[in-house]
């Protein structure tokens, strides 16, 4: 390497084409959170590549993939032709759930680092040395677990789904799928899309104290995070049973980890004509939710309060904690 | 002319334990001053302070701001350099520099890719790619390209080999310094910079034990230097720290100007003001007022 005196005495003093500054123009607030929400998507590679491979490879599974596989021994009973857009819908949603399972631990270990590895290699000192507050670095990062990188899923499970019924209409057609198994449906294809967008929206809200907590630890713990996020609660399952011989513990963590989004989500308990054989079509569910309802949810909402409170308390200790 | 930086009474506890102990200074604007101590003296604490890292008791203003309350709209007139191992390992240089653009309303771009371009540093690279002195120069191109007022390092160029410090310091003189901007700066090669400095701060123990213009050092310290033969009288007028330089003793006074210790001390040995390098060791080691 040349020592930095030769580089400078050959510098080239090209004079600057120099655009007007951008200092009259006082940066936005959402400038500033586009600005931050890429910064993370630039560190945490793993958040867009993850999602991108996951679809890839459930497209490329629609090759081997045979509607056995899918539906079991009992196959036969069910390329019906009254199951035609039930196999359909249910083929598009249950394309997306592998999507949605990986989504879940890549944002987890991002939530439980991305607060945690500034301070661990002291980078936390040049990101502070610049004009931006505690609060909206931290509120990018929420925004980008919570709301950009699920939607981001969801645009690419759309994709992948559409490439993957694509593909399965090559293979209908060429005759090694039966072909009454699939069939492409624009309107129940519409209302599947919708009926998950409904589900993400009302999962971003649900799952929003989750991320709170994740980012709470994340800010707080000296070191082992991921201990620190998941042994508290075991631990606290564990005390309340021996000193009470209670569980309300565990059935809130159950309520706000599985159990509590399903009747948030499906405001009418489903009852479909469901006899031995028939697939229910996503579609008909679509019809018969009334989905405002899940946003008047009560336990939605305290979850929401619930999450502002460790998000204000995360944003505090990134503000005045200086040990770095 | 209002200061830049003006603490009263400032105090930072961990513990029992005082960092900093009720110190209060002033700088003012287009100052270049070293903030020099020994190890664990307060320094950073100072620092931290000033860029309202830390919480701390007492009264301190920064542009006239609070830093403690004030962080956000402070950091719009404030840099600062921690010291080379903080910018994240995985950022791409283009990615620094959009970062920065996006956020900071001072930020010229084409002055950072300007000095960039007269080094080896190639947009692309990642600052893990970079050596320890290249990402300097990357972190020194994203500050010189901010229209700041205060400028704080914290040992700047630590770790960083003698072409690299000599450059690094060129650099802020002739392309970022002038009279409206202040630069407080921490570094252990004292020597290296004592040329460039206006102002020096010496603190040890959470105290501050000197605090000078350096134009007018002369004017209460002087350095006198005798043969051993003539030790004993010398010693006679109340040096505060005396050291052995090759069979020579050096003397150091405080609260006397050269003219003034010339008439008792006439023929006694050469007479100069002290650097600040030297006074730095007297006073942490021999004490004074």
């Amino acid at each position: 390497m040349s020592t930095p005196e030769t580089n400078l005495s050959s510098a080239d003093t090209t004079p600057a084409a120099a655009p007007p500054m951008s200092s009259a123009a006082r940066q936005s607030l959402l400038t500033t959170m586009i600005v931050l929400i890429r910064r993370e998507l630039w560190e945490h590679r793993a958040l867009w590549i993850t999602p991108l491979i996951v679809g890839g490879l459930l497209v490329l599974t629609a090759f081997p993939i045979h509607i056995g596989n899918v539906f079991g021994a009992h196959h036969e009973d069910f390329a019906r032709a009254d199951n035609r857009l039930g196999m359909f819908t249910l083929l598009l949603w249950g394309q997306s759930v592998p999507q949605y399972l990986v989504m879940v631990i890549v944002l987890s270990f991002y939530l439980m680092d991305c607060l945690y590895q500034e301070r661990k290699d002291r980078s936390i000192l040049f990101w502070k040395s610049l004009p931006v507050s505690d609060a909206n670095t931290v509120i990018s990062k929420l925004l980008v677990a919570v709301v950009v990188v699920p939607l981001g899923v969801y645009l690419t499970a759309m994709v992948s789904g559409v490439l993957f019924q694509a593909i399965w209409a090559a293979r209908t057609a060429s005759g090694s799928l039966p072909k009454i198994a699939v069939g492409w449906d624009t309107v129940a294809w519409l209302k599947v899309q919708g009926l998950m967008l409904y589900g993400l929206l009302v999962s971003m809200l649900w799952y929003a104290p989750m991320a709170a907590f994740l980012l709470l630890v994340s800010a707080w713990a000296r070191r082992n995070v991921f201990l620190w996020a998941t042994l508290p609660p075991v631990i606290a399952i564990i005390i309340e049973r021996a000193a009470f011989g209670t569980r309300y513990t565990q059935h809130l963590l159950e309520y706000r980890s599985w159990s509590g989004i399903w009747n948030v989500l499906l405001t009418d308990p489903i009852t479909p004509e469901s006899g031995h054989g028939r697939v229910v079509s996503l579609a008909d569910l679509f019809d018969n939710t009334s989905m405002s309802r899940a946003f008047l949810n009560i336990d939605l909402w305290l979850g929401l309060a619930v999450a502002a409170v460790l998000l204000f308390a995360a944003i505090r200790i990134r503000r005045y904690r200086d040990d770095t | 002319m209002t200061a830049v930086i003006e603490a009263r009474g400032l105090t930072k506890s961990y513990g029992s334990a005082k960092a900093v102990d009720r110190v209060s200074f002033a700088i003012q604007p287009g100052r270049i001053v070293g903030l020099i101590g020994p190890n664990g003296a307060g320094k950073t604490t100072l620092f931290k302070a000033v860029l309202g890292l830390t919480q701390f008791d007492g009264e301190l203003r920064v542009l006239g701001r609070d830093p403690r309350s004030e962080r956000n709209e402070l950091m719009e007139d404030v840099c600062f350099i921690a010291d080379v191992a903080v910018l994240p390992r995985w950022l791409r240089v283009s990615q620094a520099l959009d970062f920065v653009e996006g956020v900071h309303p001072r930020f010229d771009r084409s002055r950072a890719t300007n000095f960039l371009g007269k080094t080896d540093i190639k947009m692309s690279s990642r600052v893990r790619e970079l050596s320890k002195g290249m990402i300097t120069q990357l972190h020194l191109a994203l500050i010189l390209a901010i229209d700041a007022r205060l400028l704080v390092l914290d040992e700047p160029t630590l770790g960083l080999d003698l072409l690299f410090r000599r450059q690094f310091y060129d650099t802020l003189l002739n392309d970022y310094f002038d009279k409206q901007r202040t630069i407080v700066l921490t570094t252990h090669q004292v020597e290296e910079i004592e040329n460039l400095l206006t102002d020096v701060i010496f603190i040890n123990r959470g105290h501050v034990v000197l605090d000078s213009a350096v134009d007018s050092l002369p004017e209460r310290y002087v350095q006198l230097t005798v043969t051993a033969e003539h030790a004993a009288q010398a010693r006679q007028l109340k040096p505060f720290y005396e050291r052995e330089v090759f069979g020579r003793v050096a003397m150091f006074f405080e609260g006397r100007t050269a003219a003034e210790l010339s008439t008792v001390a006439n023929g006694l040995g050469e007479m100069r003001t002290p650097t600040v390098a030297d006074l730095f060791v007297a006073k942490m080691s021999g004490g004074g007022s």
